[in-house]
């Protein structure tokens, strides 16, 4: 078979004391996960990096899903080869001449790790000997040499058995690997704002479920295809994830025709977070994860944050809280939702708006509105009525 | 299921189905090569060409060229004929797919003539047609029944009282919501520069429209290429959809008189099912944007737009879709903004009375059973609604 070799880094578990072992097996099982339909593939733990043997027709493929998983910081492929400086720069030349193609010019180096000592020159040697040979071939089109801040860093590992020379990193999403941190629920809408969050739980190691309040007797059944396929998008990051649909009209209708027009969207959400806290305490999840920001929209000032998180004894994880739109929208634009997200949709009728809702609701009035409809009734009805899917089914 | 958005798009018809079932089996090869399956594919183009002229009573005047749709026709013809600087005129009322060419001649230069101010009912009062010589136009742009409301510019009256009147403006219709419920009188041609049509929205597939047009005028083509259809439109011709598209054009035309009874008797039953629902329901408060007529001359049996404010079309709509009933929004709201379309507004409503409205376009396939289930579902759903509406 002929077979690359896939090099696996990562950088924050390297960090951890005595339970890296623990963030490991989960980063290594993730990822034979991801690969389980490559055959012939064989991953490794080896002196802290994963590394990874595939036949040469699925590397590509298998390096694309990688930098879907969290908790890798780059990964690189390697191909085996004698120890020849003129075989290894000619491997080099042919890696860089179609980037500098692209590019039209390119700062590159060549690093040698040596672990076998016996080898007869140094490592700087064997980097000018290699690089030195690329330069001749490419230097009048364009390429330069920069050891700190090159674009392209070929490198080149010499062992005891074999010679292994690896092109250019591929960036990874570093972070944590899904499965270390735990379970949790995030408040999913059609919005921009949501798949973020979901994601940067997701990346800090949680397996993230979702949940999204549908209204599709008044919006139509549009936000709710949307929806998913924001999950099913999301869930490609970690893997058995789950959407809950939770029917939302009845709620809203009632706060709408009983309770004060400018306490409405903040009574909206107390029970969206009363729903999420019910359910994350029925599966099991350890806290709820908003796209809130500070100031963000009426519904996001410090105020009345505070009188929609009061609702629930469970922490509540806003990773977007400090961040700007356009931040966001970066984010949204890299983990691939913003398309799906911008797609125009009614996320919220008219009927159910304010014409001026408040900025700072207050605990005792909000409550006094509680007292005016069956929330409890209707909560428990809600939660009866749930759809799951299984993220994991739609693929 | 009860369906009726048939403006909107409509169910292929079996017949049509079986013309194109077996036109995409057997006639793949291409219509533009010269060995003989090209050569009887390209009978078979002239075959559906010579049928669709003698369901249309199209004269020899006229020239047939297929399109991907109704909107590629309208661009085709708008920018074809009056690019880059015949003056052109329109009522304001039209589809979006006349609307945005002559905004985009606007663009470069070429700013178009609203004559908004003379609509009558949703149609071109030709009482005012001597303003057409005021503004020179060249070119009078008018939707044949307008998508949203029904209401008819008669092809033939137009033309004479722009003869009459203008006498150099030629005259181009938008006939695609025409056909399935409009006579094509031979009469009308003379009369006309050009005139578009859709195969989907009388039982034909999607993707396939064509535009008829005087063969004396000169269209320079927007889409270029091997230089199929003299020219005026390259690509290679689909030959199934073009097939399907002239059987559905055949089959509308033989039942058109069935086809406008019925309609009428839908029609009725509807204004008169929504008038009764008006009487007994004190906080409902219907208003007719279609007109209530039986004249075929002004109004289309086969489109009803009403109004019914406070309650919003587009929340009612999502409810009916919830008893499995699909209707058209009165105005419809384009993808990138909330405001309603300019038709409604165009013919006096306020922005909040175009969007509480609903359009209900028929076909054949509609009974008067859905008729009377609609109105049933209507009421219901409209005083579920209403406290909510209600300020």
């Amino acid at each position: 078979m002929n077979t690359k070799t896939l090099l696996i880094r990562y950088d924050e578990i390297g960090l951890k004391g005595r339970n890296r072992r623990h963030f490991e097996n989960q980063l290594v099982s993730n990822i034979r996960y991801a690969l389980r339909d490559i055959k012939n593939i064989k991953i490794d733990k080896i002196h802290g990096r994963i590394l990874g043997r595939v036949d040469f027709t699925d590397a590509e493929k298998c390096t694309s899903r990688l930098t879907q998983i969290p908790g890798i910081a780059s990964i690189s492929i390697g191909n085996s080869m004698e120890p020849d400086f003129d075989k290894i720069a000619q491997l080099g030349i042919s890696l860089i001449q179609s980037k500098l193609q692209v590019l039209g010019k390119l700062k590159f180096c060549v690093r040698t790790r040596r672990s076998n000592k016996s080898f007869p020159f140094t490592s700087k040697e064997f980097d000018f000997e290699v690089g030195s040979r690329i330069m001749e071939a490419l230097s009048s089109n364009g390429l330069s040499v920069d050891i700190n801040h090159a674009d392209f860093v070929l490198e080149v590992e010499i062992g005891p058995q074999k010679t292994i020379v690896f092109d250019n990193r591929v960036s990874g999403l570093s972070g944590l690997p899904v499965g270390s941190s735990g379970q949790v629920l995030s408040l999913l809408s059609g919005g921009i704002d949501s798949p973020v969050s979901t994601f940067k739980l997701i990346n800090r190691g949680c397996r993230v479920h979702s949940v999204f309040f549908d209204n599709r007797t008044f919006l139509g059944r549009g936000g709710y295809d949307k929806v998913v396929r924001l999950a099913h998008t999301l869930n490609r990051f970690q893997g058995g994830g789950k959407l809950y649909v939770i029917s939302f009209q009845a709620i809203q209708v009632a706060i709408r025709d009983h309770c004060t027009d400018s306490n409405r969207v903040v009574l909206y959400r107390r029970m969206m977070y009363r729903i999420a806290h019910a359910l994350a305490e029925l599966k099991n999840y350890q806290g709820l994860v908003t796209g809130e920001s500070v100031g963000q929209v009426a519904s996001q000032t410090l105020k009345n944050l505070m009188a929609v998180s009061c609702v629930v004894p469970m922490s509540i994880l806003r990773p977007l809280i400090g961040m700007n739109k356009q931040e966001i929208i970066t984010h949204a634009k890299q983990i691939g939702t913003y398309d799906i997200s911008i797609e125009p949709q009614p996320d919220c009728c008219s009927v159910f708006m304010p014409n001026h809702p408040g900025t700072s609701c207050k605990i005792k009035y909000l409550e006094a509105d509680e007292r005016l409809y069956p929330w409890e009734e209707l909560m428990s009805s809600a939660l009866d009525s749930m759809e799951t899917i299984d993220l994991d089914d739609l693929d | 299921m009860i369906y009726l958005d048939n403006a909107a798009t409509t169910a292929i018809s079996p017949k049509v189905m079986d013309v194109l079932k077996e036109s995409m089996d057997s006639d793949f090869a291409n219509p533009g090569t010269i060995y003989s399956i090209g050569l009887d594919a390209k009978k078979k183009v002239e075959r559906a060409k010579q049928d669709i002229v003698s369901a249309l009573n199209i004269p020899p005047t006229h020239k047939i060229v297929f399109t991907s749709g109704g909107t590629e026709a309208n661009n085709l013809f708008i920018k074809g004929f009056c690019f880059s600087d015949k003056k052109v005129a329109y009522l304001g009322l039209e589809h979006p797919s006349i609307l945005e060419p002559l905004a985009y001649l606007g663009s470069l230069g070429n700013n178009p003539h609203s004559l908004l101010e003379y609509q009558t009912e949703g149609r071109l009062d030709l009482k005012q047609a001597s303003v057409l010589t005021k503004s020179q136009s060249q070119l009078l742009c008018l939707s044949h029944v307008n998508n949203e409301l029904g209401t008819v510019n008669d092809p033939v009256s137009v033309f004479v009282t722009l003869h009459i009147n203008s006498p150099d403006t030629r005259l181009f219709m938008d006939g695609v919501q025409a056909v399935s419920s409009m006579k094509i009188s031979s009469k009308m041609w003379p009369g006309l520069a050009a005139y578009s049509l859709s195969g989907h929205k009388i039982h034909g597939p999607k993707g396939i429209g064509l535009l008829v047009y005087d063969s004396k005028l000169s269209i320079t083509p927007i889409i270029h290429g091997g230089r199929q259809q003299d020219g005026v439109r390259s690509g290679t011709l689909p030959v199934p959809l073009i097939r399907a598209m002239a059987r559905a054009i055949v089959l509308a035309v033989e039942r058109i008189d069935e086809m406008q009874d019925h309609f009428n008797f839908l029609n009725n039953r509807l204004v008169q099912g929504l008038c009764e629902l008006n009487d007994q329901l004190p906080e409902l408060d219907i208003r007719f944007n279609s007109l209530v007529t039986d004249d075929l001359q002004k109004q289309s049996p086969s489109i009803v737009n009403f109004s019914f404010a406070p309650v919003e079309g587009e929340v009612l709509l999502h409810h009916l879709e919830e008893k499995n009933i699909f209707v058209g929004l009165g105005s419809a709201c384009s993808a990138s903004s909330k405001k309603p379309s300019k038709i409604l507004t165009g013919i006096g409503l306020s922005e909040e009375e175009a969007r509480c409205s609903l359009r209900l376009s028929f076909s054949g396939n509609n009974t008067i059973e859905d008729v009377d289930l609609f109105l049933k579902e209507f009421s219901i759903a409209y005083q579920g609604l209403y406290p909510t509406f209600r300020e």
